[in-house]
């Protein structure tokens, strides 16, 4: 990239920090300090000056550079904005001043090929068993370490050589006839390529409960390449994402199996990429994630809760993106509704990944310190399954953990008599 | 869809909530932040000024004034809801009861009478002449341990005793290359036992002749007991002092009553504010709006419990042309005009922090004709009008009575 177009960028992105209105709820910190006592990542390193520093104080000082690199830091969980008492936008205008420090600094190679999830699907699912080959072996992982700056022992996904739009071509039709109309399905990339199993299973219980699902061709919701400061790669791609789910119709509702790009669609693109088109605000008040659908049918009497018991005890983690939607967790309420399951909640915050800062040689061990608790608790705790509702935290926790780690809807899905 | 909606996690909105799931309600908690209790001392308040300081709170509670929030409730049952709190927090947590007050030292080394405290903190309750050795350490800013001795050293306990202080420091950083810890970077390294053992060793070798250590409240967040260590490496009492925020020991509390509520089943919802509300026939509540990401989400229920806070939190607002108002059901306040209220002498009396929501005997907004606006709303803690809490030091006993006072006619349970 030239160095004009970089100053220009960046210029963009500065322009936008300076006068955008939610700049204006930086005035409302009280600096009472609850966001510093939440933040997960301030607890374990002090390289993380915490997200009042870098944020509403630092702010301030950020007229003309970067004033404090350690905003890089950030795992851009969140955290910060959910306990927040007075609605400052911490966590997104952090990202914001992290973006603009990106662009005048240069973006790393590695940040930029981390971010490309569907690539990484489409390459690998092909030839999974070299893939996963590739990725299980020492030595191609410490080459990838010092090349790429990938931590040799972050987790990676599995690629399972069948995505999940080859099995729906497959597929035989569903014998029954739908009941209740029709719901668009958005699985999310880890859904199409790595987590198929979810996806399959989210398909067969919206169908279960007399739904017929749509699953338009989707890409990535660019919430990786938001939180790797890429915002012009982040925001071409949401707004793709937005159009494809919009095909099948303007009056669906959405229902995703994908926690934290539901929450790039909800407010994310919005607050943190500045996109205030009217395709996605439609499209961000008609998904809900899974298990918040199926609640809000609970809530109305209309859920079937014909539940098989499932006797085991299960390690559930609220992830920290779904938290920040603020609608509560109701994958754990739901989970309660199946008799004989005993759902522990984590009361973690954060399991430390945040996508792909986990990954990164840099922040491994930061990540790891942050799920320290997840994983203790987990392991303290399971039969043999642990619940989480996103991919890569399924992954970091499983990985960390050792125990299996599963969509909370593989549970309903058992419940309801469609897997043993 | 609960039985209960309680909207707000301070004080008053974890008592209700916790008190509503253990009579067996299904209970929703709502709200945006955490609540108050990390900012506070982590103590209970019952009532410290009349304006004169009080030793004996339930005393000075029956002698309040009509309009009080307390006037309403009585000495007896402000008492019983403490002793439950209490009960339910366990001695390790809280020591005391609301029939006298400690005068604890506070981080400027003032006294500060409280009524139910930490049990890390007793010690340092200011009578018979007591001496404190203060010690802080040189990386933790918000302890001024020269300050705190000199001020205690001047000062005379309400029993008329002199009391007597001196300072030291030590030098002993949390964590490498940190510049600005916070009181609760100390507190979760002296969660680790090796951490802590090295801190009470280089506080022993400073601390000189006193009937007291007098510490930084920084005895740990999530290891119970800390200060039981450390007093017993040094060879005598220590006393904890809280900090300016974040307060570790409003963390603990905090920590305790949220991780007990979620216990007990209550579903916990944060991060959304509570922006308005359907009504039924007869003005019944029939379900209040969470602002969630992607639009709104109606919170059925039976009852509802608001318990927001005050001015402080934002449930009531000013805006700039003095009119107060409760923005998220709109009640009626005892006064709407701030202009009048807000005096020219800062250290005088803010007569607009008494303004807020009349209730009724149950705890229901009420009218000036002081009939229950909607019958299945109560509310809790600083929204309700009648006292200048912070300046009586009753805001903790207010939060806990009147949360307590809803739960139990929600429940059918109240006298």
């Amino acid at each position: 990239m030239s160095e004009k177009s970089r100053n220009e960028r960046a210029q963009a992105l500065r322009d936008r920090l300076n006068t955008e209105l939610q700049r204006m709820s930086l005035d409302m910190c009280v600096k009472c300090t609850i966001c510093e006592t939440a933040c997960p990542v301030a607890a374990v390193t002090p390289l993380f000056s915490g997200p009042k520093f870098v944020g509403p104080q630092a702010e301030r000082f950020r007229d003309e550079e970067s004033v404090d690199h350690s905003v890089d830091y950030c795992s851009s969980c969140g955290t910060c904005s959910v306990v927040c008492p007075q609605g400052v936008n911490v966590a997104e205008l952090n990202s914001l001043a992290r973006a603009v420090m990106k662009a005048e600094q240069g973006v790393p190679v590695r940040d930029r090929m981390i971010t490309q999830t569907v690539l990484m699907g489409k390459a690998m699912t092909p030839v999974a068993p070299i893939a996963n080959a590739v990725l299980d072996n020492k030595l191609a992982r410490y080459a990838m370490e010092k090349v790429v700056g990938v931590h040799r022992d972050a987790p990676m996904p599995t690629a399972r050589g069948e995505s999940l739009h080859k099995w729906l071509k497959k597929r035989p039709k569903p014998t029954k006839a739908p009941t209740r109309g029709a719901l668009v399905y958005f699985h999310g990339c880890a859904g199409g390529y790595f987590e198929v199993d979810a996806a399959k299973k989210a398909i067969e219980v919206l169908e279960h409960i007399g739904y017929e699902v749509i699953v338009p061709d989707q890409g990535c919701c660019g919430l990786a390449e938001q939180s790797n400061g890429l915002f012009e790669q982040a925001s071409a791609s949401v707004r793709r994402l937005v159009d494809q789910l919009r095909t099948p119709g303007t009056d669906l509702t959405i229902i995703s199996t994908a926690g934290s790009c539901t929450g790039m669609l909800k407010h994310e693109a919005h607050q943190i990429l500045g996109i205030h088109d009217p395709e996605l605000l439609d499209v961000g008040t008609r998904i809900r994630e899974i298990s918040e659908f199926l609640m809000e049918l609970h809530a109305a009497g209309e859920l079937p809760t014909d539940f098989r018991p499932v006797e085991m005890r299960l390690p559930y983690h609220a992830p920290c993106q779904l938290k920040s939607q603020g609608i509560g967790t109701p994958a754990s309420d739901l989970l309660r509704l199946i008799p004989g399951l005993e759902v522990i909640d984590s009361n973690v915050t954060c399991c430390g990944i945040a996508g792909t800062y986990g990954l990164k040689k840099e922040k491994y061990e930061i990540a790891q310190a942050v799920g320290q608790p997840l994983f203790d608790m987990v392991q303290a705790n399971n039969d043999g399954l642990a619940a989480c509702d996103t991919e890569t935290c399924r992954w970091q926790i499983e990985k960390s953990s050792g125990v299996e780690t599963v969509h909370p809807i593989v549970l309903v899905h058992r419940a309801y008599g469609l897997s043993s | 869809m609960s039985d209960v909606v309680v909207i707000g996690a301070g004080l008053a909105g974890l008592t209700a909530a916790l008190r509503l799931a253990r009579a067996g309600r299904s209970v929703t908690l709502a709200t945006k932040g955490p609540g108050g209790l990390q900012l506070s001392q982590g103590t209970i308040d019952v009532l410290g000024y009349t304006p004169e300081r009080v030793t004996r709170p339930l005393d000075a509670v029956a002698a309040v004034a009509p309009g009080h929030p307390y006037a309403s409730i009585g000495a007896d049952a402000v008492g019983s809801a403490v002793s439950w709190l209490a009960e339910a927090l366990g001695p390790d947590l809280l020591v005391g009861d609301a029939s006298r007050n400690y005068q604890l030292p506070t981080a400027v080394g003032a006294l500060r009478p409280t009524a139910l405290a930490q049990p890390s903190m007793i010690a340092g309750d200011a009578a018979g002449g007591r001496s404190y050795a203060v010690v802080g350490v040189r990386q933790l800013k918000d302890f001024p341990a020269d300050l705190i001795a000199g001020n205690l050293a001047r000062t005379t306990a309400p029993d008329g005793s002199r009391l007597a202080a001196h300072s030291a420091f030590i030098d002993l950083p949390a964590r490498r290359g940190e510049a600005d810890p916070t009181p609760l970077t100390y507190a979760r390294a002296m969660d680790d036992e090796a951490f802590a053992d090295r801190f009470a060793r280089d506080v022993a070798a400073v601390a000189g002749k006193a009937d007291v250590v007098a510490l930084p409240a920084v005895l740990g967040v999530r290891r119970s007991g800390v200060w039981r260590q450390v007093a017993e490496v040094i060879g005598r009492d220590v006393c904890e002092i809280p900090l300016p925020p974040p307060s570790v020991p409003g963390l603990r509390l905090y920590d305790a009553l949220l991780g007990m509520a979620r216990a007990a089943g209550v579903r916990f919802i944060q991060g959304s504010r509570i922006v308005g509300f359907e009504a039924a026939d007869g003005g019944t509540i029939a379900s209040v709006t969470l602002a969630a990401a992607g639009g709104p989400r109606a919170l059925r229920a039976s009852s509802f419990v608001f318990a927001p806070g005050g001015f402080e939190s934002g449930a009531l607002d000013v805006d700039s042309h003095g009119a107060i108002t409760e923005p998220v059901f709109g009640l009626p306040l005892t006064a709407t005009d701030a202009g009048p209220l807000i005096p020219e002498v800062y250290w005088g009396p803010h007569p607009l922090f008494e303004v807020g929501v009349r209730t009724d005997d149950a705890g229901r907004p009420a009218g000036p004709d002081g009939a229950a606006v909607h019958p299945n709303l109560y509310v809790a803690g600083g929204i309700i009008a009648g006292a200048e809490r912070w300046r009586e030091k009753s805001g903790d006993g207010i939060a806990v009575a009147t949360a307590v006072r809803a739960a139990d006619h929600i429940t059918g349970g109240a006298r």
